[in-house]
């Protein structure tokens, strides 16, 4: 949760392109240290909520703080944040050291400082021996190093990354996560992390905002963004969701719109049009009629059966809706085929009810 | 860039070095003989007549040729260091800012490049004669064409040229590294400085090399705005052919032809000296792209 005076604050920050509205009146507030990541699709303002703390943009209304001081008109050279840009934007005519040390330059360090900063920001990365290479001579994963290193040699208060992981291929992906998770934890910064990439978000972050047309959704831990949705998008953009439209009836009791009526505890007021969320590996298959008495269970057949590898998705339908049920591809895993009559059930409280 | 070697002693592999060959003639033969004839001990110019230096003795001693050349070579360098600055101005507005009238700016700005010369020629005559008139009219001052009046009508093109040169490789170059510089506490003045002037260098050299060249070569608009007292060698050149031609033509094309060749030789001799103090320059990395697709 927020400490007394949090790193970033974000307060009724908007911001216009002309007619677009590209940041609605967002209000967030980011703690000293923590690894948060701005999750959405292409478009939803995440990017832009970024540059708008970096200070390539300025806010159209709202107020904007880095550690209690408000910054939001200054530009970005005084501000005590530095960015990792999304293609890395290394000084091409610069060597790798003094890509390194333009930042200490351009704030008139001493020479005697400069050097073993850049020295150590060098070695914090692992770039040793690639110091009088051109960005054109590394490959793309050196080329981030470097532009990391570019950005945490000036202690900034805050690191700001656009899609820092974007441009690599996937096994480099991962081994960067846990780097980067690794990095932050070592240099004690707070990190703000701007991707597309749900899994990336839920791996490497402390907490993530999640962004939908300008607006912030939802802010929470990974656990509460995939454990408790806030609404029908956070719940479909994280992860997979079994989305299940009805109304709720009663009290903690959800009518399907195919008039199956099951338990989901809510505090919506009947008469809400809702969505129920459950996730695919929270549901269990059983043989028809055998089902623990306490979870709340359907019949259905299995319509379609997808092998994974490490695990199975049994796709179920019951009464023009469906299921899809993940499980663990483990020995003595009963044969399901599709075509078979079976029982669908859920703990109660896994499911969450989300509105629109 | 993949090709397929013909091979050796085909019929395709000597249509190839005949064309080659033929290509060659057609652009070394004329100067070959240009040079040879400036030699030749005969008023007459396609005729010879032994050997002879005095064509180059008359250069020498030529004081209206010694004074255009001068001149040519002042308009030059002037011309080119006042367009290349504002040239290059020019290209960074039109590329990096937004502004009223942007389009049509842009529009004006590349008309020199596609009106004729002659149209571009006589504008200048008439601005020139109408400026002067003018300038008496109201200041009392008394001014002539010669040499302001050439090196105007030079900046005038040459601007045109050096914008588009410049603006290519304006285009070309990521902005985020501006951005990336200011997020490194350049201000905007230290972030061209740094990052973008060293980006865009090759093309204000090639914009200024082709601005030299152009003032250099150009006739018709300076034959339009030069003066009695003074014209560039060219339209000088030009004059005498119409008195009749001599070798001393030829001579003087000659050492035309030495110094461009010298121009050329220093551009890329300056290009290697940047090579060897921070890195590649464009020459460099043309080179090695050669290299990397002679290997593939």
């Amino acid at each position: 949760m927020p400490a007394a005076v949090p790193a970033v604050g974000l307060h009724s920050i908007t911001k216009r392109f002309g007619d677009v509205i590209a940041v609605d009146s967002v209000d967030l507030e980011i703690a000293d240290g923590e690894f948060f990541a701005l999750l959405g699709p292409s478009g939803c303002g995440k990017t832009t909520t970024l540059r708008l703390i970096a200070g390539l943009e300025f806010p159209t209304t709202g107020s904007l703080r880095i550690f209690g001081d408000e910054v939001g008109t200054l530009p970005p050279n005084r501000r005590p944040v530095n960015t990792v840009f999304q293609n890395y934007a290394l000084f091409p005519h610069m060597t790798a050291e003094e890509n390194v040390a333009f930042g200490l330059r351009m704030r008139k360090t001493p020479k005697s400082e400069i050097e073993p900063r850049v020295r150590d920001a060098i070695a914090l990365v692992h770039m040793e021996g690639m110091e009088q290479r051109r960005p054109d001579q590394l490959s793309g994963g050196q080329q981030q190093r470097v532009a990391l290193a570019r950005a945490l040699v000036n202690s900034p208060k805050v690191l700001l990354l656009d899609e820092p992981l974007g441009a690599l291929d996937l096994k480099l992906r991962e081994a960067m996560q846990l780097e980067l998770k690794a990095l932050q934890r070592e240099v004690g910064i707070t990190f703000v992390f701007v991707t597309h990439d749900q899994g990336e978000a839920l791996a490497m972050s402390d907490r993530i905002g999640v962004m939908d047309g300008g607006r912030l959704l939802q802010v929470g831990t990974p656990e509460e963004i995939y454990a408790r949705p806030a609404n029908r998008f956070v719940a479909d953009f994280i992860g997979h969701a079994n989305l299940l439209d009805g109304m709720v009836t009663g009290p903690d009791q959800v009518t399907l719109t195919n008039g199956i009526t099951i338990a989901a505890p809510s505090d919506i007021q009947p008469g809400g049009r809702v969505a129920v969320s459950l996730r695919p590996e929270q549901a269990f298959l059983h043989s028809l009629g055998v089902a623990p008495g306490h979870h709340t269970s359907v019949d259905g057949r299995v319509e379609q059966v997808t092998y994974l590898g490490n695990a199975l998705i049994y796709r179920v339908s019951f009464q023009w809706m469906h299921i899809d049920v993940r499980a663990e591809n483990r020995p003595g895993r009963a044969p399901v085929s599709a075509g078979d009559e079976v029982t669908v059930s859920w703990e109660p409280s896994s499911v969450a009810v989300v509105q629109d | 860039m993949k090709g397929v070697t013909a091979r050796p002693g085909s019929a395709t592999a000597w249509a190839l070095s005949g064309t080659a060959w033929l290509v060659y003639a057609f652009f070394y033969a004329p100067i070959v003989l240009l040079v040879i004839f400036s030699f030749s001990d005969d008023r007459n110019v396609g005729r010879w007549g032994g050997f002879t230096l005095s064509w180059y003795e008359q250069f020498i001693d030529h004081s209206q040729l010694q004074n255009s050349l001068w001149v040519s070579i002042r308009v030059a360098l002037l011309s080119t260091a006042i367009s290349v600055v504002l040239g290059t101005l020019a290209a960074l507005a039109l590329e990096r800012f937004r502004f009223r009238g942007k389009r049509v700016f842009d529009a004006l700005l590349y008309l020199p490049v596609i009106i004729p010369d002659v149209t571009m020629a006589v504008m200048m005559l008439l601005f020139f004669s109408e400026g002067i008139r003018i300038a008496e009219m109201l200041f009392g001052l008394d001014l002539t064409k010669g040499f302001t009046t050439i090196t105007i009508s030079h900046i005038a093109f040459n601007i045109s040229f050096v914008s588009v040169v410049v603006r290519a490789r304006l285009s070309g170059m990521n902005e985020q590294l501006e951005e990336a510089a200011l997020d490194l506490y350049a201000d905007r003045w230290r972030s061209f400085r740094y990052v973008t002037l060293p980006q865009i260098a090759p093309g204000i050299a090639g914009g200024a090399l082709l601005a030299l060249t152009l003032s250099l070569d150009d006739v018709v608009v300076t034959q339009f705005a030069s003066g009695p007292g003074s014209t560039t060698l060219p339209v000088f050149v030009f004059g005498m052919i119409r008195r009749g031609v001599t070798p001393l033509i030829n001579a003087v094309s000659v050492i035309m032809l030495a110094a461009s060749i010298v121009l050329v030789i220093l551009s890329i001799v300056t290009q290697r000296l940047r090579t060897g103090e921070t890195g590649r320059t464009l020459g460099d990395r043309l080179r090695r792209r050669s290299d990397s697709s002679l290997m593939g």
